[in-house]
């Protein structure tokens, strides 16, 4: 059995759940390892994590912001302080600005939470390109119902089809705010089918990616031609 | 059939009479139930559900019926013939019945589920079956094993 990440699971200090409770159902779900990224705007302080649950859980950072310079002020702030960097998605620019970097490491909800933003046919080329993974967020898919669900299946069908094309990077991700939120990785996958991704990819990315975006796998080659 | 019975011609052939009638019955009806070649074939789901507060099984069935219908519409719902077998409301385990090519269909529609009457939960199916002895036999395995991990842990 191949082995599972979320790589976007937001705990304690932004909501009122416990990092430990999350490691527990999560655990108990079947998967290897969890990354908390709460969003940086919300973050009090940092909190330690204890050293029994330090291997399963990453701490990362999501950073929530309206302007592209402030975005790279706080990549800059963070870039090699954080084990995942993620970018909160939504509007154009942001998305642009993030994907055109290499310091980051996914892009958190591209549409955005509510399927309102959009990813184009160069964007996608510069994710493939810097290696920045694209977020599918499933908790969008399952927090809505009737037209809006059928608006964030659609986006979710037109990024697929240019993650495909372009190759870039995809991983799948519950964007869980409680342990209610969190869904093993066998519900991920039949979520992830209802937006046509076929069952070896939706395993792919649940597992491969997000160990690969984890270890830098992408990353390296770029590093090196920067130093 | 029975020692000491009255000797009467008359209430032999009552007795005859009441046989005769009987499996008049068990024929007619072994003829109108299907035969096993004929049904449908199933697939029993173990669920568990992790939820704030107690979930009523009422309560439950319509949610998962309102999520199936809401995501797949009433022909797709149609085709899954889902239905709650049981569900125990204090160890939060359950087994739903449903077809046996829709199962990743009724998994996704199970996962949809996010709020029953204000109260959050959340499910997840743990084995999948392909009679109800089989899902019984994996409902008591896995709670045993709840309870030693909950042992451990505690």
């Amino acid at each position: 059995m191949p082995n599972f990440f979320d790589l976007n699971v937001h705990a304690y200090p932004e909501t009122d759940v416990p990092v430990e409770d999350m490691y527990r159902i999560a655990k108990r779900y079947g998967y290897t390892g969890i990354a908390i990224t709460n969003h940086d705007d919300t973050e009090k302080g940092k909190e330690k994590l204890p050293p029994s649950i330090s291997t399963f859980v990453f701490r990362g950072v999501e950073i929530r912001t309206n302007s592209v310079s402030e975005l790279k002020r706080k990549i800059k702030l963070y870039y090699g302080k954080v084990s995942l960097l993620a970018v909160h998605g939504g509007s154009a620019k942001i998305n642009e600005a993030a994907l055109k970097d290499f310091r980051v490491d996914t892009l958190a909800h591209p549409c955005g939470e509510k399927g309102e933003g959009e990813l184009s046919h160069v964007l996608v080329r510069y994710a493939a390109k810097n290696g920045v993974a694209i977020d599918f967020n499933l908790n969008a898919i399952v927090h809505s119902r009737r037209s809006d669900r059928a608006r964030i299946l659609w986006k979710m069908r037109e990024n697929l089809r240019l993650v495909r094309k372009y190759k870039a990077p995809a991983i799948i991700s519950s964007n869980a705010h409680s342990v209610y939120d969190l869904r093993a990785p066998r519900e991920m996958i039949a979520l992830a089918s209802l937006f046509g991704m076929k069952k070896d990819e939706a395993i792919h990315a649940l597992s491969a990616i997000p160990e690969g975006v984890l270890e830098k796998k992408w990353k390296k080659e770029t590093e090196v031609e920067i130093i | 059939m029975e020692k000491g019975n009255g000797s009467g011609d008359n209430i032999k052939n009552e007795k005859c009479k009441v046989q005769y009638q009987f499996a008049f019955y068990i024929l007619h009806f072994a003829l109108l139930m299907l035969p096993p070649s004929l049904r449908e074939r199933r697939r029993y789901l173990v669920f568990e559900v992790i939820s704030e507060r107690e979930i009523d099984k009422r309560e439950l069935l319509d949610e998962i019926r309102s999520s199936l219908y809401s995501l797949y519409g009433d022909v797709g719902a149609s085709e899954s013939r889902i239905w709650l077998i049981g569900y125990d409301k204090k160890k939060d385990v359950g087994i739903l019945r449903c077809a046996h090519n829709k199962v990743e269909e009724v998994r996704a529609a199970l996962a949809c589920i996010h709020s029953v009457n204000g109260a959050r939960i959340g499910m997840r199916v743990i084995k999948t079956a392909g009679t109800i002895k089989g899902a019984t036999r994996l409902t008591k395995s896995f709670l045993e094993k709840k309870i030693f991990v909950l042992v451990i842990l505690v």
